[in-house]
């Protein structure tokens, strides 16, 4: 151990490591593995990202690695990574996942597309760049600087990477249930996901849940002349347009009284209330009239459920042509928090529909591409652990970080809270105008370099013993 | 010399399995793949226009013309007259060359569209219904007629164009420039279904047809759904939303300003309670869709009906979890006389914005799916119609019913507006011929009936009897 060893000392290395270049080298290369997990064809590239990048570099990081096969047939493996120090150290389970979203490739304008990282001043583009390749580049470069500062980390550590997190985390849930023990920690923090601010550090608590479903309304088959027929054959983009209309009003606002939580905490609201969204230069604009009526934007995404539709297809939208279409479809979402009735969303809406006619619309599992749910979790505002992540950022920063009780978008959180038992604290790199599920995905060089800091801090506190103690 | 021996003449004609035959020449004009969609068909539509018809009428002794379409890339119009007498009326027969796509490899048992298949009494061909075989059978109506009495005993005029299926562009045109060439006493001709299938029927009008497409644009590129949901307006949620306030979910219109008004008695009276009958392979009737107090028959001839034609949100062959940018709706109105087609866009506006739907943009349909044909009628109690009414249950002996308006769309309100004569026509074709899809056909039994039916027709109009305006 260098007598010189010290935080400081600790988060230089990083900002080195960030400056002469090198974290944009290692994310360029880890861009580059085409790693989608919607197509079925991508799964030869989940396995290079996993045998060719990750494990080489957690054993030159001295951490034993294990692969865990996926029980379904076609989806990527799981990497549990492991640098274990001494039994009486806490053990910290990290997370990161190494694939992508589809390319989209046609569709980018900006750098070189999905898999060439691109620099444009303070951005740098690429699939994955936010969600999550820069992400765990990240946090796997901090705790390799804590090691090379002080030769070893303090803590026991274990890092899950999985390769099918766009696809739903098939498998996942089954690969830790069947092997707690492997997985076994004191405290989760791993990084997803948007910070609220590009410039503001933040501390996620949970994730709102994802429930995915289509809607088909087939009325016959085949298409049918829309002059000889029309006013005699029910249309199915009417029927279809009208049952959608039911289910939110034409602000958004949820009318199926089963799909909304209870109403926001005092302490969630307390939390929320100095957070601003703040979608950057080039985020959509947030249009403050829409949504449930009475909260604030935070609350909106934080504290509540949005319904969506995510594709809809009648007849044939490229070449349209005089026809009544035979049926009409939607794939749908509805985006919910702790305290909403998971199993009643589907029951729910059948009986909603029921309720209002719609008899010939069919509830169905959500298309083929995108089957994944995700159930809500959230970890108390008042653990420990929670304080103790949020303390030690704010040494780091200067200033307190946000704290997002619940982060809109989806990340499997009840896995580690729900099945390994573990309080689980999100400390995420990206900012919510990444483009992270669109063409242009990006991410900030400011910010990363800053999010180095932080988990150089984080990760160099957690080797120096003042830890919350095992429950 | 006799009605029924020109009858036959036309019927040997068409039962004749050899060259001449009916069958032999529809083979030969379905062969020519006269697609209007296709914007490089321009050849085959001149040359059905000067291999087919031209041979085929100054054979008749028909004096022929071919107008150049004012629109780039689309096919002629062709017109053939034959003038025995300018005392005599004269009638009209129009039929369209042209045909929908060919949709190669989408037909049943790898039929080829371009040829004719025969499978017991249905005979599948691009063009066997809709229009070649019937224009085909006026043709040759018209050639028993000369052979049987020397002379037609009335004036004819036929035009052919090629663009009907591709929304008629430039026919309003040429007609406007060339009224007198095109002018007559009446019109007479066959397209489309029969409103059903057990009875001969003539169509006194048809419904206009009206595209546009509806768009919520509101950003560009999709955003996390989960990052972003709740605070990003729908573009789905808002499109569905005005679909929904232009229709219910039973099919009734909530437009006001496209619920008809004031349809004469004489229409609705000639409608009668005749209810729809599509044939066994038809689609099954939604009797609980439409205009609530309508029957199936008025929905169709004397209603409006709105469609989603075709719609889009997102990628829906391969979804994912973002808050798309953008939906689009291709729509379109059906509409009969008592709406006018240019105010249909300025009242749904209003609609709209009085609902607070005015971020819904209107558009433009695709190039290929600009359907503007105006909506015509002639009424029930014009001379025309009911000379032909008598004519055709003389011929047929038999009820003819009377559709006052068919529900679909063609050259009928140009023809109307341009030329002014009563208009009537005699369909041949059945509800479920596939005449805009895969495995279009005709039926035998329905197209030997048909021609017999304008046969005697033709025929009685150069008798004493004969519709004299």
């Amino acid at each position: 151990m260098s007598s010189e060893a010290s935080r400081a000392g600790t988060i230089s290395r990083v900002c080195d490591y960030f400056d002469d270049g090198t974290f944009e080298k290692e994310l360029a290369r880890r861009v580059a593995f085409r790693t989608e997990s919607q197509r079925p064809e991508g799964l030869s590239e989940l396995h290079r990202y996993i045998d060719e990048e990750m494990i080489p570099a957690f054993e030159a990081m001295g951490f034993k690695t294990r692969i865990y096969e996926n029980p379904h047939q076609g989806c990527g493996p799981f990497l549990l990574a492991e640098r274990h120090e001494d039994d009486v150290l806490p053990t910290v389970l990290g997370y990161g996942h190494g694939d992508v979203i589809q390319g989209l490739d046609d569709q980018w304008t900006k750098g070189e597309g999905p898999w060439v990282t691109a620099r444009d001043g303070d951005r740098i583009y690429g699939r994955g760049t936010a969600d999550n390749k820069g992400q765990h580049t990240i946090n796997m470069a901090a705790m390799r600087a804590v090691l090379e500062e002080r030769d070893r980390l303090g803590f026991n550590a274990k890092v899950l990477i999985e390769m099918g997190e766009e696809n739903g985390s098939k498998g996942l849930r089954e690969v830790i249930t069947g092997n707690k023990e492997d997985f076994a920690a004191d405290v989760f923090i791993g990084s997803d996901g948007p910070r609220v601010r590009a410039d503001l550090p933040t501390v996620t608590l949970g994730n709102r849940g994802g429930e995915p479903f289509d809607l088909l309304v087939e009325l016959r088959e085949g298409a049918h002349h829309s002059g000889n027929w029309g006013g005699l054959l029910a249309s199915p983009g009417a029927i279809l347009a009208n049952a959608l209309a039911t289910i939110v009003d034409e602000n958004g606002a949820i009318q199926i009284e089963e799909w909304l939580p209870p109403p926001v905490s005092n302490s969630i609201r307390m939390a929320l209330k100095d957070i601003e969204i703040d979608p950057g230069v080039d985020g959509p604009e947030i249009d403050p009239d829409w949504g449930q009526p009475g909260l604030t934007p935070a609350e909106k995404v934080y504290a509540w459920n949005s319904f969506e539709v995510l594709a809809l297809k009648i007849g044939n939208p490229d070449k349209p042509v005089n026809a009544i279409p035979g049926k009409a479809w939607a794939h749908c979402q509805l985006r919910y928090v702790v305290g909403t009735d998971h199993d009643n969303i589907i029951p729910a809406l059948k009986k909603h529909l029921a309720k209002h006619g719609f008899d010939k619309v069919q509830v169905l599992p959500p298309h083929p591409a995108n089957t994944g749910g995700f159930i809500a979790s959230q970890t108390d505002m008042d653990h420990p652990w929670s304080k103790w992540v949020r303390d030690s950022i704010q040494h780091t920063a200067g200033e307190e970080p946000a704290v997002i009780p619940s982060m809109g978008g989806s990340i499997g959180n009840d896995i580690f809270t729900d099945i390994l038992g573990l309080p689980a604290i999100w400390v995420p790199h990206s900012y919510a105008a990444c483009s992270q599920h669109a063409p242009d995905e990006h991410v900030l060089a400011s910010v990363s370099r800053n999010a180095l800091e932080l988990m150089a801090g984080l990760y160099w506190d957690l080797g120096g013993g003042k830890t919350p103690g095992r429950a | 010399m006799s009605r029924s021996q020109a009858v036959a003449n036309a019927l040997a004609r068409y039962d004749d399995d050899g060259d001449e035959g009916y069958y032999a020449r529809l083979a030969k004009l379905v062969g020519v793949k006269t697609e209007s969609q296709n914007p490089d068909r321009l050849k085959e539509h001149y040359a059905y226009v000067k291999d087919h018809m031209i041979p085929a009428l100054e054979r008749l002794g028909y004096e022929c013309r071919v107008y150049d379409n004012p629109f780039e890339g689309c096919g002629p119009v062709f017109l053939a007259k034959l003038i025995e007498d300018e005392s005599l009326p004269t009638l009209l027969c129009y039929g369209h060359g042209d045909v929908v796509l060919g949709m190669e490899g989408q037909w049943d048992e790898d039929r080829d569209p371009w040829a004719l298949t025969f499978d017991g009494d249905r005979v599948y061909g691009r063009g066997t219904a809709d229009n070649k075989g019937q224009h085909l059978a006026h043709l040759v109506a018209l050639e028993s007629i000369l052979e049987t009495r020397g002379k037609l005993g009335f004036n004819s005029k036929v035009v052919i164009e090629q663009g009907e299926e591709n929304g008629s562009k430039g026919f309003r045109e040429i007609l406007g420039a060339n009224q007198d060439d095109f002018k007559a006493d009446a019109f007479f001709s066959s397209d489309g279904p029969r409103a059903n299938i057990a009875e001969p029927n003539i169509s006194l009008g048809n419904r206009g047809c009206l595209n546009f497409n509806l768009v919520a644009n509101f950003r560009e590129g999709g955003h996390h759904s989960g990052n972003w949901g709740g605070l990003l307006r729908s573009p789905a949620v808002r499109l569905t939303h005005a679909l929904s306030s232009i229709m219910t979910p039973k099919g009734e219109i909530l437009v006001e300003g496209w619920r008809p008004k004031n349809i004469p008695d004489s229409v609705r009276a000639a409608l009668g309670d005749g209810e729809r009958s599509a044939g066994e392979d038809g689609p099954a009737i939604d009797t609980d869709w439409g205009e609530p107090g309508y029957t199936g028959a008025e929905r169709v001839s004397i209603w409006n009906s709105f469609e989603v034609l075709a719609m889009q949100i997102g990628n829906p062959d391969r979804p994912v979890n973002a808050v798309p940018p953008l939906a689009r709706a291709c729509c379109q109105l059906r509409h009969v006389i008592e709406t006018k087609q240019e105010d249909i866009l300025p009242i749904l506006r209003i609609h709209l914005d009085e609902r607070g739907f005015s971020d819904i943009d209107f558009e433009e349909p695709p190039e290929e799916n600009r359907g503007y044909f105006s909506p015509g009628r002639t009424n029930p109690d014009h001379p025309w119609a009911n000379w032909l009414i008598s004519a055709v249950e003389r011929v047929g002996n038999g009820k003819c019913g009377v559709v006052p308006c068919s529900g679909g769309s063609n050259v009928t309100g140009t023809i109307g507006s341009e030329l002014g004569m009563p208009f009537a026509w005699l369909p041949m074709s059945y509800l479920a011929c596939s005449q805009h899809a895969p495995n279009e056909h005709i039926f035998k039994p329905l197209m030997r009936e048909g021609l017999a039916l304008i046969t005697g027709v033709y025929w009685e109009m150069g008798e004493e009897i004969g519709y004299r305006p």
